[in-house]
C-alpha cells in the first residue's frame, strides 16, 4: 500500500498474527505477515519494511533472535526498527540460560521489547515513538 | 617444602626439651640446696658428725653458681628472650644460639657434677649416700644432651671417682667418713668391698648412660616420625579444608562460567601452582575449548582456542579417560608446539578428564614452574578435585536446562492465553465494530480469567524454579530500603486507580541484608498487591520498614481491608490456599503469593507473622535478619 507505513509481523502465532494486523491497519499502517524465521526474512529481502514486530521463540527457542542478530549484521537491513514481541518477561529473559543473556547487554538488537498479551494501545504507542525517533535520526 | 626446611624444623622440635629444662634446673638447684641446708642442719641437731666448712662450702658454691645462672638465664641474651616467650612456639633459633644454649647445659651439668663430686667425698666418698644421685645427672644428661656428652660424663664420673678412690687408699687425701660409716673405714679389709662397690656403681652408670641414650634415640625416631605424620596430616587438612570451600562456592555458582572460575582459581590456590585450566568439549566430541584459565596469559588461551582432538593425542586420551601427568614438558615430544608452553613458563602439568559416570565433559589441567613438581600424592588429589568440578557443572548445567524447560513451559502455557487475550481486547476495544454493554461485560470477565491463569503461570514458574536450585542465588549485600522505593511508584499508581490512601514509612540508615533485588521485589510485591487487592476503596494500606529488636529489620504491611478469619491462619503459607473471605471478595488471586513470600524469607532466615480482625484488615510482619 503505498504510502502507509509498512510493518512487518513475524510470529508464528496465527491468531496473534491476526489481532495485531487489526489493531495495526485500523490505525492506517500497512501490514505484511510471516509465521517463521526464513519467511520474514524472505518478505525483507523482497521489500525492506519500515518496522519489524518480532516473536522472541518460534520453532526454536531462538529464532527471533537469531533472525534480528541477521538483519543487524547486514547493512541493507540493520537499521530497520524492531519491536520484540514475547511471552517471557523481562526479567525472565535476564533469568534464562546463557544463551539469552547476552542479548540484553549493548548488542541488544532490538528497539523495543514488548511483552504479551499485548495491549493494542500500548503497541501504537511503541511503533510511534519509534518510527518518530528514527526518523530524527 | 624444602628439605633442609624440614630438617631445622624437626631439629627445632626436639630442642624445645632442651630449652625448657634449662630454667627447670635452675628452679630445681633451690629446692636442693634448701633441701641440702635443711638436711645438714638435721644431722647436726643430732649431734651427727658432719665436716661444717666443707658441706657449708659446697652447698653455698651451689647456691651461688645456681644465682648465676639464673641471673644469666634472666638477662643475658639469647636466654633473656627465652625466658619471656610462650612456651608452646617452638622457637626459631639460629645455630649460634642453639651453640649457646648447649653450652649453658654443658655449664650446669658440669657445675653440678663437680658439686655432686665435692659432696661425696666430703660425706664419706664411696660409702657416701650421695653416689646415687650420679646416676640422675647420668640420666639428664642423656636426655638433654647428644649421647656422647651422656657417656663422656659417665667416663668421667668414673675416672673421678676412681681417683678419689686411690687418693683415699694412698692417704693423699683424708677421708671424710660421716657417722655410720666409721667402721667401714675403719676395717682394712674393706679395700675389696670399696673395689666392689666401686666397679658396681660405674657399671651402674655406664649401663643408665647407655639405657638413657638408647631409648631416647628411639623415642627421637618415633618422635620425627610422628612430627612427619602430623605435619602430613595438617597438610590433607588443609587440602581438605579448601577443597570443601572450593566445593561450596561452585555450588553457590548460577552460572556455569562462574563456577568454573572458581574452580580454577581455588585450584591453583590448593595446589600451590602457576596456573590452573578447563577445557571443554564440544557436543561432537571433536574440538576443546578453553572454558577458563587462571594464571595463564591471554595470548596463550586465545592461540589454543580450538584444539582439534584428533590431531592432540594427549588430548585425546584425556577424554578417552587416561590422566596424564607429565613431569618435564622438555623430556619428550608431548605437543604440538612446545616453545608455547616454554614461553608461557610451563615446566610440569597434570590433565584430568572431567568426567561424571562415563560421560567426559572436558579436560581439567594445572601447570607448575617446577619440573617434576607432582607427586603421585598430588596426581590423587588432584583427580578427587576434577571429579568434584566435573558433578558441580553436571549438576549445574541439569538444574539450568530444568530451568529453561520450567520457562519454555511457562512460555507454551501462556502463548495461546495471550493469543486470546489479545483478540479479546480487540473485540471489546471495539476494533471489529460496537458492542453493547452485556458484551462488554463478558468480555471483561473473559479477559480477567485469562489474566488469572497467566498470574498463576507466573507464580507458578517463580515457585518452581525457586524450588529447583534453593541455593544458587548469587545473594550479595541489598539495601531494603532502596528496592521498596523503587516499587513505591507503581503501588501508589495501584492505589490511585482503588482509590486507597497508601503510606510508606521507610528508614533510610537501614543496614544491607543478603539476598537478591528480585527476592526483595517478589517479597514487597506479594504482600503490598495483597494488601491493595483485599481493601475496599477509601481504605488505606500503610508500608513501614525500620530498625526492629535484636540486629532485626522490619517490615511491617497494615490494611484496612477484609481481613483473615483465625480458623485460615494455619493454612495462609499453603499452595493454592485462599481464605473465603478472600474468594468471596474477588476471583483474582493464585494461592501462592504467600508461598513464595514465606519461601524468600526461610531463604534469607527470616521470619513472617500476621494479626487480623476480620472486617477491620490485616498486618503482616516480616523480621529480616542482617547479616
Amino acid at each position: 500500500m503505498a504510502g502507509l507505513t509498512d510493518i512487518l509481523i513475524i510470529d508464528d502465532d496465527k491468531d496473534l498474527v491476526q489481532a495485531m494486523q487489526i489493531i495495526l491497519e485500523r490505525h492506517d499502517y500497512g501490514v505484511r505477515t510471516a509465521y517463521n524465521g526464513k519467511q520474514g526474512y524472505d518478505k525483507i529481502q523482497t521489500r525492506p519494511p519500515d518496522l519489524i514486530i518480532l516473536d522472541v521463540m518460534m520453532a526454536t527457542d531462538t529464532e527471533g533472535f537469531d533472525l534480528a542478530y541477521k538483519l543487524k549484521q547486514s547493512p541493507e537491513y540493520r537499521n530497520i526498527p524492531i519491536i520484540m514481541a514475547t511471552s517471557f518477561t523481562r526479567t525472565m529473559a535476564e533469568e534464562g540460560p546463557e544463551r539469552f543473556q547476552h542479548i540484553m547487554g549493548e548488542s541488544w538488537p532490538v528497539s523495543h521489547l514488548i511483552e504479551k498479551p499485548i495491549d493494542p494501545e500500548v503497541l501504537v504507542a511503541a511503533i510511534k515513538k519509534i518510527l518518530a525517533e528514527f526518523k530524527k535520526e | 617444602m624444602q628439605p633442609g626446611y624440614e630438617l631445622v624444623k624437626e631439629q627445632l622440635f626436639f630442642r624445645k626439651e632442651l630449652i625448657e629444662r634449662l630454667p627447670w634446673l635452675i628452679r630445681l638447684r633451690w629446692i636442693i640446696v634448701a633441701a641440702g641446708f635443711a638436711g645438714y642442719g638435721a644431722l647436726c641437731l643430732f649431734g651427727q658428725n658432719l665436716p661444717p666448712f666443707p658441706i657449708a662450702i659446697v652447698f653455698s658454691a651451689i647456691l651461688l653458681y645456681n644465682l648465676l645462672f639464673h641471673l644469666v638465664w634472666k638477662y643475658i641474651p639469647p636466654f633473656k628472650l627465652q625466658s619471656v616467650r610462650q612456651s608452646d612456639d617452638a622457637p626459631r633459633l639460629c645455630d649460634r644460639e642453639i651453640r649457646a644454649f648447649t653450652l649453658f647445659a654443658h655449664t650446669q651439668i658440669s657445675a653440678d657434677l663437680l658439686a655432686l663430686c665435692a659432696a661425696v667425698y666430703y660425706s664419706g666418698g664411696i660409702y657416701s649416700p650421695l653416689v646415687h644421685f650420679f646416676i640422675f645427672h647420668i640420666i639428664l644428661t642423656g636426655i638433654l644432651l647428644p649421647p656422647v656428652s651422656c657417656y663422656l660424663y659417665g667416663i668421667l664420673v668414673f675416672l673421678v671417682m676412681g681417683g678419689l678412690l686411690l687418693f683415699q687408699q694412698w692417704s693423699l687425701v683424708p677421708i671424710y667418713p660421716i657417722w655410720f660409716q666409721d667402721a667401714l673405714f675403719s676395717n682394712k679389709s674393706g679395700l675389696n668391698e670399696i673395689i666392689i662397690r666401686y666397679l658396681t656403681l660405674m657399671t651402674v652408670i655406664l649401663v643408665t648412660a647407655f639405657l638413657v641414650t638408647t631409648i631416647k634415640l628411639s623415642l627421637r625416631t618415633k618422635g620425627r616420625e610422628l612430627l612427619h605424620l602430623s605435619k602430613a596430616l595438617d597438610e590433607s587438612n588443609t587440602k581438605l579444608t579448601a577443597l570443601y570451600e572450593m566445593v561450596r562456592e561452585m555450588g553457590l555458582c548460577s552460572e556455569q562460567k562462574a563456577l568454573m572460575d572458581s574452580a580454577t582459581r581455588h585450584a591453583a590456590g590448593i595446589m600451590g601452582v602457576k596456573a590452573c585450566s578447563i577445557k571443554l568439549i564440544d557436543e561432537q566430541q571433536k574440538t576443546l575449548r578453553f572454558a577458563s584459565a587462571y594464571g595463564l596469559s591471554e595470548d596463550y588461551t586465545k592461540s589454543k582456542d580450538c584444539i582439534d582432538i584428533t590431531k592432540s593425542p594427549i588430548n585425546r586420551k584425556i577424554i578417552e579417560g587416561s590422566v596424564s601427568a607429565i613431569g618435564n614438558i622438555e623430556e619428550r615430544d608431548y605437543f604440538q608446539y612446545p616453545e608455547d608452553i616454554r614461553k608461557e613458563g610451563i615446566a610440569s602439568m597434570i590433565c584430568l578428564p572431567l568426567r561424571v559416570d562415563k560421560m567426559v565433559l572436558g579436560v581439567f589441567c594445572v601447570y607448575s614452574k617446577t619440573a617434576h613438581y607432582f607427586g603421585d600424592s598430588d596426581v590423587r588429589f588432584f583427580a578427587l578435585m576434577a571429579d568434584l568440578t566435573a558433578l558441580e557443572i553436571e549438576k549445574l548445567n541439569t538444574q539450568l536446562n530444568r530451568t529453561w524447560f520450567l520457562q519454555k513451559v511457562a512460555h507454551q502455557l501462556r502463548s495461546p492465553l495471550h493469543a486470546v487475550v489479545g483478540l479479546l481486547k480487540i473485540l471489546k476495544n471495539g476494533y471489529l465494530g460496537a458492542i453493547n454493554a452485556r458484551q462488554e461485560e463478558i468480555l471483561l470477565r473473559c479477559e480477567k480469567r485469562l489474566e488469572m491463569s497467566d498470574s498463576l503461570v507466573s507464580d507458578l514458574l517463580r515457585l518452581s524454579i525457586r524450588r529447583s536450585s534453593p541455593n544458587r542465588d548469587d545473594m550479595h549485600q541489598v539495601y531494603l530500603q532502596k528496592v521498596l522505593r523503587s516499587l513505591s511508584g507503581f503501588f501508589e499508581a495501584q492505589a490511585r486507580e482503588k482509590s486507597l490512601y497508601i503510606e510508606f514509612q521507610i528508614d533510610d540508615t537501614l543496614p544491607a541484608v543478603t539476598a537478591t533485588e528480585r527476592m526483595l521485589d517478589d517479597l514487597f510485591s506479594n504482600l503490598i498487591s495483597n494488601a491493595i487487592k483485599y481493601t475496599p476503596p477509601e481504605g488505606r494500606v500503610a508500608i513501614r520498614l525500620e530498625r526492629g529488636e535484636e540486629n532485626r529489620i522490619l517490615l511491617e504491611v497494615t490494611d484496612t481491608g477484609i481481613g483473615i478469619p483465625e480458623d485460615a491462619f494455619s493454612k495462609l503459607f499453603t499452595e493454592f490456599f485462599r481464605a473465603e473471605n478472600a474468594k468471596s471478595y474477588t476471583e483474582a488471586g493464585t494461592g501462592l503469593g504467600l508461598v513464595i513470600v514465606k519461601e524468600i524469607l526461610d531463604r534469607l532466615k527470616g521470619t513472617v507473622s500476621v494479626n487480623s480482625i476480620p472486617g477491620k484488615g490485616a498486618t503482616f510482619t516480616c523480621r529480616f535478619h542482617v547479616r
